[in-house]
């Protein structure tokens, strides 16, 4: 990891030097525990501010939408895959940004590694030959980073970035045999009472703080329909029919567009595995269309296409 | 309770299924009442919002009903719809709506027999999960 | 009487004494986390929180609450009569409360409690409700309370407060209605003078412990127009996805909306919870928004907390340095730094 630090500043260094780009879109050290800043660097003497580890996990394509000017961005594999879905949904163009690829071997997830501290306040955290060691006071743990990746992370398919300017590592070996589903089967398995009882008790805790919309690429409208008013599909309180209305509905909005890069989870400050709304989109998306979001720079969205043949065994 | 009847919104394009409909009546074919009726362009214009905000006012099943593919008057907005619907009605029952609540077809304006044969099976689908229990927006469940 | 001493094994029962006087809200584990709630069982009473994911201001300003109700019929009488929705304003007590988001309820009481204007809800459960603190031993890395005019066991706003000892805790009335329940109290004892040196202790090693990240003399002396003006803000707003986590989870965030909900021909008037962080916050009838920019909103809620409340109220920020907002901001905005930036005396060279 202290390579790719190295190799982004060097790149940030030498693209802001050359005004090549007029910003650099990257992460710098958190001030807590687990956690780092997205931040805008301009200048080049600004460059030590960019660092890299496995706590950024919140994807930076974020930032890009409808940006003026150059700015180069560090993208993971998930990253990288939304800034194709902005391609193609003409949030920006090829020849506005400079990608600093970052082959990405899965972010750790604060909330379990919280979890893991029973309690006790964490200070620092390291890493090392693929151990995690944190301290704090009466605390001091020593875990096998894989334990702790973030779930959509020990689950993903797509490491390497699959569209850059450089590569600021080593490409990653892709994980196989990995089964994306078994969460979407889990639910197949039960009945709708109890299928409608387990998304309840999901979204129960949720505050409508919207982080989980407000931290997704691909959640971009000028107005969501939430803010929709003549008419007003989805009520503003927590009611739980107008919070389902809410997941169910983003959840659908971006079908075919979410690379399942586990922002959403991450932002959550309650926690909610939203992913499992998406998850079942996904998976229907791949079996039916054979399509995976942001994969290729000029294949039409599932939703934006259709072939004559498309199944239609449920339809009269 | 014997005396329920379901309501089950239905979404018409208008110049297929709508006008099977209009044939259905013409020709005194019977169908169930419980069928309420709204007429769209086309079924691509029927967006999920739509399908959300019916079961939402209540209702105990949504139809949606429009052009075979192929036959569109706007060429491809069936195609679309095709693709909407397969994967709203999935996640919709993935979530928990009742398999049987949701139903779609392709039915032209000349199939008056196969709407009214349509709009029987989807009433007695809807008639035997009876009314709908979750879902429904009522006074906000709230402090 | 002004203190008393309650032994760990008496908690539970106290507890349940209190649940027979009053309804009881106190921390209570929700999956990974805490919340304040109505026990319904003293045995649900889990104190080993470091503090409640949102805070207690829940209890007393709800999240989405239904104020009136009206029906809309044509054949009704009373049709378009907005008619109070009934509630249970009797008694209750909230046992638990850190002393930082018991003093940040007399922060937003300057919101809804003035001499012009009362939000009745508000007063009548401020009125109805005794606040018994936990202080707090271990104060968090993320905490300041102490940068902002409170401490970890900070008596102002509550009623009681508890020190927790070896094997019991320490109990100390910090306002009448705290002397009241004391002296009315079974199941404690006299404190006797070594506790109280103990406690004693307990407090000063804790208030020792809270981090100093700012001071905030300075926010009083700048121009507002000064700090309104600076360049800090752009780079402050960069990371922000404008969701509502800090608003929602801070103690003094008070901001609201109404919304009528109608169904067929009846309907409710209801308050929910919003935030400045959302666009739609300050968008007028007309279609101006004069907070369009990210940096403005960003901008607003630092200003509002750190700058505003200061110079109309002259009683410190609308902050109380809970440090919810720095643990949970998804992008790790934190508002020490932003406040450090504030009260910055000289400005390095972008």
């Amino acid at each position: 990891m202290h390579t790719y630090i190295e190799a982004i500043r060097k790149a940030a260094r030498r693209l802001l030097t050359e005004k090549r780009v007029d910003a650099v879109i990257g992460f710098r050290k958190g001030t807590i525990p687990f956690m780092n800043e997205p931040v805008l660097v301009k200048h080049p003497d600004q460059v030590d501010q960019l660092t890299w580890d496995s706590h950024c996990g919140i994807n930076l394509a974020n930032y890009l939408g409808q940006r003026p000017g150059k700015v180069a961005v560090v993208a993971k594999g998930c990253d990288s895959r939304n800034i194709v879905v902005h391609l193609l949904e003409n949030q920006i163009q090829r020849d506005q940004i400079y990608i600093l690829g970052a082959p990405c071997k899965g972010m750790l997830d604060r909330r379990r590694l919280t979890a893991e501290c029973r309690g006790r306040e964490p200070h620092s955290v390291e890493e090392f030959d693929g151990r995690i060691r944190i301290k704090g006071r009466d605390l001091e743990l020593d875990l096998e980073r894989r334990a702790f990746l973030q779930d959509n992370c020990a689950i993903c398919i797509h490491r390497n970035p699959v569209i850059h300017d450089e590569l600021v590592g080593e490409p990653v070996a892709e994980q196989t045999g990995v089964d994306r589903y078994e969460d979407v089967r889990r639910v197949e398995q039960m009945t709708s009472e109890e299928r409608w009882q387990y998304f309840d008790d999901l979204i129960a805790p949720c505050l409508r703080c919207y982080a989980c919309r407000n931290v997704c690429p691909v959640c971009y409208c000028p107005t969501c329909f939430v803010d929709e008013s003549k008419p007003q599909w989805v009520g503003k309180s927590v009611d739980p029919t107008d919070t389902r209305t809410f997941h169910l509905l983003r959840a659908y909005h971006v079908a075919g567009r979410c690379t399942d890069c586990g922002s959403c989870e991450r932002a959550c400050p309650v926690g909610i595995k939203v992913r499992q709304f998406t998850k079942k989109l996904e998976r229907d998306i791949l079996d039916l269309y054979g399509y995976e979001a942001g994969l290729i720079a000029d294949q039409r969205p599932p939703l934006d296409t259709y072939r004559p043949g498309d199944p239609e065994g449920f339809i009269k | 309770m014997s005396d329920w009847e379901p309501k089950i919104v239905t979404f018409l394009c208008n110049w297929c299924s709508y006008g099977g409909a209009d044939l259905a009546g013409v020709s005194r074919l019977q169908y169930p009442s419980n069928i309420r009726i709204i007429r769209v362009p086309c079924t691509g214009r029927v967006n999920p919002k739509f399908i959300l905000a019916a079961l939402r006012n209540g209702a105990d099943g949504v139809w949606v009903s429009g052009c075979h593919p192929g036959d569109c008057h706007y060429i491809e907005g069936n195609y679309y719809a095709r693709r909407k619907f397969t994967l709203l009605k999935n996640f919709l029952e993935h979530t928990g709506i009742e398999p049987g609540r949701l139903h779609f077809s392709w039915i032209s304006s000349a199939e008056a027999s196969k709407f009214a044969a349509t709009a029987r099976e989807v009433a007695a689908a809807v008639t035997a999960l009876g009314p709908a229990r979750h879902f429904i927006k009522t006074e906000a469940e709230v402090a | 009487m002004k203190e008393a001493y309650l032994a760990k094994d008496k908690l539970l029962p106290l507890v349940g004494l209190l649940m027979a006087r009053y309804r009881v809200a106190a921390p209570v584990a929700v999956g990974d986390y805490h919340q304040f709630q109505i026990l319904t069982q003293p045995e649900q009473l889990d104190l080993t929180y470091r503090n409640t994911r949102l805070s207690p201001k829940d209890l007393f300003h709800p999240q989405s609450e239904k104020l009136f109700r009206f029906s809309t019929a044509a054949d009704d009488p009373d049709a378009n009569i907005l008619k109070e929705v009934e509630r249970d304003q009797g008694p209750r007590l909230v046992f638990g409360i850190r002393p930082c988001d018991a003093r940040a309820l007399r922060l937003v009481d300057v919101n809804f409690d003035t001499a012009d204007c009362q939000d009745p809800w508000w007063v009548e459960r401020r009125r109805n409700t005794l606040l018994v603190g936990l202080g707090c031993t271990a104060p968090c890395a993320t905490c300041f309370c102490s940068a902002v005019g409170s401490g970890p066991f900070d008596p102002g706003g509550l009623d009681l407060v508890l020190t927790e000892l070896a094997d019991g805790y320490a109990v100390a009335a910090a306002s009448e209605r705290g002397e009241a329940l004391l002296a009315d109290l079974d199941l404690l004892s006299a404190l006797d003078q070594d506790r109280a040196a103990a406690a004693a202790e307990v407090q000063k090693t804790a208030a020792g412990t809270v981090a100093r990240p700012f001071d905030p003399t300075p926010l009083g002396d700048k121009a507002m127009t000064e700090l309104f003006q600076s360049p800090f803000w752009e780079e402050v707003a960069f990371s922000c996805i404008n969701c509502g986590t800090c608003t929602f989870l801070c103690p003094t965030c008070w901001c609201f909306d109404i919304q009528d909900e109608v169904q067929k021909d009846a309907g409710v008037r209801l308050r929910n919870w919003d935030s400045c962080m959302f666009p739609l916050f300050t968008l007028h009838g007309s279609g101006h928004n004069p907070r369009q920019q990210k940096p403005q909103r960003v901008r607003q809620r630092f200003m509002h907390k750190f700058k505003y409340y200061i110079d109309k109220y002259g009683d410190g920020p609308a902050c109380v340095g809970c440090g919810r907002c720095v643990q949970f901001c998804p992008v790790n905005i934190d508002i020490r730094q932003v406040v450090a930036l504030m009260t910055a005396r000289c400005v390095c060279p972008a």
